[in-house]
């Protein structure tokens, strides 16, 4: 009795130590991803010649312009618009005409393609002439970012103690999972094992390999990732095994990724393959797809099944996303909209309702970001005619999930049935949660993907549920901070779009799992079960790495030290 | 690259409404989470030993009705009449019957709260108990009374709004539930069923009550009316029968002898309209809720009637008129405390949450209430007193009723209204299937239970 007691406190107290414990790993994570990085100082100055004014040149990549949103404003009529490009790349700073007027000159000669200038060059547009000087005679003070904090502000935690408190926090969870009401064995040591080698594999190689100085954001993807395996390890061993093998590919496709859109010019040539690519998986997946659950979404390679949407949806970011001086181009453009209609029309068809909106939502986001002035309307009438389409397309299944939405306590035994186990299961859970494997909810149908979200609350309670969705916001908010700062507009569209296309599709999985929208059956990222999604998280993730110029930056041969 | 960074904030937007849906959903799952909770299919309170931490239930003099034994057994009260005659207001270890207690509060019985969930192991968790407002010895003598009828008897205080008495049958015994199978499928026929609140029955002349109503309301002249009965009556060339030949009377005579002619011809003198009007004013068609629990509707409709005659049927409580027991109580309440009833509740911790008793909508007039009161008064003093009916001694007011259900069927029998008493304002309603005449089929069973509460 006395010995019960002491154990019944024991797991009591650890129960609630998980939820404090997961808060503080995710402030980690993010007080790292805050601290400031380089400061606040212009990278070059331009002088305006005749006069000693300077204008400091902040970002890797800047318009020159007439328009008021032009990083460098001139004034000067004779100026168009949107007149060059100032950037830099590996070999040095560049000059690019965006389609002036009259034309765009450096050292009094016409440029046609991207122009190397040096310090002490000349650039003219229209009767305005610069002088590209160092950055260091700017010495007035620029305001950084809210999201980042002070320079003087203490550093964060070393990676590899973050790295530590995630192993740790996998491994009371694993205990847990260990001592359920129904089974106590020893088998989720050996998930526990093979999650933290591949971890810890993954830290060496990004650090040690790869020199990378900075790891929080695949910190933070190695939390939510391992909370998701070990959540499965109860439900279906099986599952757990594939999650880690698809983590695993998740992880090696994400250092491709990184490393492949190191140049973001490389990335623009092979624009039109990405793209022929992308559609030629859907059209495979239309012609031989099989159909799962009302939709024809799924591809049969012998025992393994995969979603190659999920797949799509990389392709999608990179061809939404260019640099500054291809952004205006219409070609671009107008190649990104068609691909847009391929997707979202293949994915109605499929009946596939949660990733075409998802693909809808996502193209809004990257078209708003990217669109000039003219395009705008152009915009506008393609996304209506998108709407439509994808009205026309509702199936009937889907058009039932409509009608049952917002009525879940009516139809708790059919059309919302899964809706309301998750909510009652979520409340079931409590603050704390009823523990690891000691969840009903896992028995309702697909509760591994599509009510994830009721899982992770009703086993580890709701303040780590809920710490888990503010996580996604705040990787949305610094995918924004950071995007000036990236190296390329190509990063900056690309992060924003892909934390984006995560938010929405958490929120499609959160509320349509909880009767706030009606119910999709999408995956919330890097928790649910499913492959090619886990892999496709990893894949998005590259994108907001890249953003962050400290990926790319110079390597450093020792371990870095914080002041 | 300045006005990407602009443009993004529509990623900020996108960002901000999820984040506004987690909000709305903690501030759903802090409001709602007990209702979320008391579902029947939650597996953390409806597996087997779902009851296993559950705290007592005592009635309102404190028997236990059921409670938690060292071996974490659940057992019920020592008494295998009360056991049955409480099953379905109480509940048994399964969560069959939906309405009982057990089922609808298991998880305050198991002590669930939003912090800790229900995931807390046994030694660790804080149970709660419930004290009902029902009276576990009168609920036996009513049981008993309906010996092996099935049926249904109510009885609450219209003041207060207490449920004294809650009985249903078929019933069995929680503490050794039967199995159920081919056998004797018959005798457990809607044994999950409370019929007080969630059964309506064919409501006979009872429902004359609110014919009565209807004329007294919307024809002038009602009391100066006479009618003759002789025994049947002709309405669109169909004819309306009577017991008796009653003569010439008048509206209080024709209820007191519950005259079919009489009331048939009130019913086509108010019209459907009115009918409607005044049936739906008392409460048919609608629902009603006691402790959480959604009564089974009145029905009152007219919708397929074909004519005068079928509207003289339904004025006489036949047609397709239908009557839920407990409603018939909470309107007999209604009538007692001049047209405006109080709502009953079952849970004595509902009468501090609300500290008065809760009034639901307004039924009649203080004035018709009244005319009802004299109508129901006399028919109990001049009709029912002479055939032995006594209500532990106490004046009421009340009418019965004999339903006629089908041709194979012995009529249902009815008995509603309430006792005049300071000390003991009980309105009831007891129907009993197949019982034959209410008087003396429905009669005796409220007799019983208020004669029990009565003489405590």
């Amino acid at each position: 009795m006395g010995f019960q007691a002491f154990l019944d406190i024991a797991v009591v107290a650890l129960r609630f130590l998980l939820p404090v414990y997961a808060v503080v790993i995710i402030y980690q994570c993010f007080a790292s991803m805050r601290r400031h990085r380089r400061p606040e100082k212009p990278l070059v100055t331009l002088e305006l010649k005749g006069t000693s004014q300077l204008i400091p040149v902040l970002f890797w990549e800047n318009s020159i312009g007439r328009s008021k949103g032009s990083d460098i404003c001139v004034e000067d009529p004779t100026v168009s618009r949107d007149h060059c490009v100032l950037l830099r790349r590996q070999e040095g700073w560049m000059v690019s005409d965006i389609g002036s007027k009259s034309g765009t000159f450096v050292n009094g000669k016409r440029t046609k393609d991207r122009t190397q200038v040096l310090i002490d060059d000349e650039i003219t547009v229209g009767s305005t002439t610069f002088v590209l000087k160092r950055g260091d005679e700017f010495q007035d003070e620029i305001r950084p970012s809210w999201f980042f904090s002070k320079a003087s502000n203490k550093g964060s935690l070393q990676q590899y103690k973050l790295m530590l408190l995630i192993t740790f926090f996998h491994l009371f969870m694993t205990v847990e999972a260990c001592f359920t009401n129904d089974v106590q064995d020893f088998t989720p040591f050996i998930v526990f094992v093979g999650l933290e080698a591949l971890l810890w594999m993954f830290f060496f190689v990004s650090t040690v390999v790869l020199r990378r100085i900075n790891f929080e954001l695949e910190a933070l993807a190695s939390f939510l990732t391992g909370i998701g395996i070990i959540l499965l390890v109860r439900q279906e061993m099986r599952s757990a095994y594939v999650q880690m093998i698809s983590a695993a590919i998740g992880m090696i496709l994400f250092c491709i990724i990184v490393k492949f859109i190191e140049n973001p010019d490389r990335v623009n040539n092979w624009r039109m393959a990405i793209m022929i690519g992308a559609v030629g998986l859907l059209v495979i997946n239309l012609v031989f797809g099989s159909v799962q659950h009302g939709a024809q979404n799924w591809i049969q390679i012998g025992p393994i099944s995969v979603q190659p949407s999920e797949f799509v949806k990389i392709a999608y970011i990179f061809v939404g996303a260019a640099a500054l001086d291809k952004l205006q181009t219409k070609r671009n453009f107008l190649e990104f909209i068609v691909f847009s209609a391929i997707c979202v029309g293949a994915l109605a068809i499929m009946g596939d309702f949660g990733t075409a909106l998802i693909f809808f939502t996502t193209f809004l986001l990257i078209a708003f970001m990217r669109s000039g002035d003219f395009k705008t309307v152009l915009l506008a009438l393609v996304s209506v005619a998108f709407a439509g389409f994808m009205i026309l397309n509702i199936k009937p299944y889907i058009a039932q999930r409509f009608a049952s939405w917002g009525h879940v306590w009516e139809y708790a035994q059919d059309a919302t049935y899964q809706q309301a186990r998750t909510l009652t299961y979520i409340a079931s859970g409590g603050l704390c949660g009823v523990g690891v494997g000691n969840g009903y909810l896992k028995y309702i149908f697909a509760s591994e993907s599509d009510l994830v979200f009721g899982i992770l609350s009703e086993e580890m309670g709701v303040i780590v549920s809920f710490a888990v969705a503010i996580s996604l916001v705040a990787l949305a908010f610094y995918a924004r901070a950071i995007t000036t700062r990236s190296r390329s507009t190509f990063y900056s569209i690309s992060a924003c779009c892909a934390a984006g296309l995560m938010i929405i599709q958490s929120s499609l999985n959160i509320f349509g799992a909880t009767d706030l929208l009606p119910l999709t059956g999408v995956t919330l990222p890097f928790i649910s079960a499913g492959g090619s999604s886990m892999i496709s998280c990893w894949g998005l993730l590259a994108f907001i790495k890249a953003a962050d110029e400290r990926t790319y930056a110079a390597k450093r041969l020792k371990p870095h030290r914080e002041k | 690259m300045k006005r990407i960074m602009t443009r993004s904030i529509f990623v900020l937007v996108v960002t901000l409404a999820f984040f506004a849906g987690v909000c709305l959903l903690a501030f759903r799952l802090l409001t709602q989470n007990e209702m979320w909770v008391q579902q029947p299919y939650n597996g953390h309170v409806a597996s087997s030993s779902g009851l296993a931490q559950a705290g007592d239930i005592t009635d309102r003099n404190g028997e236990i009705l059921a409670h938690t034994d060292a071996n974490e057994d659940r057992i019920y009260h020592s008494d295998e009449a009360v056991r049955k005659a409480l099953l379905h207001v109480v509940g048994d270890n399964s969560l069959n019957i939906s309405t009982a207690v057990q089922s609808t509060y298991r998880g305050d019985l198991t002590g669930y709260s939003f912090i800790f969930g229900l995931g807390m192991p046994n030694s660790l968790r804080t149970n709660n108990s419930l004290q009902l407002t029902v009276d576990a010895q009168a609920c036996k003598a009513a049981y008993e009374a309906l010996g092996n009828k099935k049926g249904a008897c109510v009885v609450y205080n219209y003041k207060t709004g207490e449920v004294l008495v809650d009985v249903s049958t078929p019933t069995y015994d929680p503490q050794n539930p039967p199995e159920i199978n081919e056998d004797n499928e018959d005798k457990y026929d809607g044994v999950y069923l409370d019929n007080v609140v969630s059964s309506s029955y064919t409501p006979g002349s009872i429902f004359k009550i609110i014919t009565a109503a209807a004329a007294i309301d919307n024809v002038p002249d009602i009391y100066e009316q006479t009618f003759t009965c002789t025994g049947a009556y002709d309405i669109d060339g169909q004819k309306i029968t009577c017991e008796d030949a009653h003569g010439t009377i008048d509206l209080e005579t024709a209820f007191s002898h519950s005259c079919n002619v009489a009331f048939a011809q009130m019913a086509v003198q108010v019209g459907e309209e009115k009918m409607t009007e005044t049936a739906t004013k008392m409460g048919f068609n609608k629902e009603f809720e006691v402790s959480g629990i959604t009564l089974s509707k009145s029905v009152y409709s007219l919708e397929n009637a074909l004519g005068d005659n079928q509207l003289a049927w339904s004025g006489i409580g036949q047609f397709e008129d239908l009557a839920n027991p407990m409603h018939m109580a909470i309107m007999c309440g209604g009538i007692a405390k001049g047209g405006t009833p109080v709502t009953p509740y079952l849970l004595d911790s509902e009468s501090s949450l609300f500290s008065k008793a809760k009034e639901s909508e307004q039924m009649l007039s203080a004035d018709t209430a009244k005319k009802l009161q004299d109508l129901m008064r006399k028919t109990a003093d001049y009709y029912y007193n002479a055939r032995g009916l006594t209500m532990g001694g106490l004046n009421f007011c009340a009418k019965t009723g004999t339903a006629e259900v089908g041709k194979d069927k012995e009529p249902t029998g009815w008995i509603v209204g309430y006792t005049e008493d300071e000390n003991h304002p009980y309105a009831f309603a007891v129907a009993v299937e197949e019982g034959g005449y209410g008087i003396s089929a429905a009669g005796p069973v409220a007799q019983a239970a208020i004669s029990a509460l009565v003489n405590k």
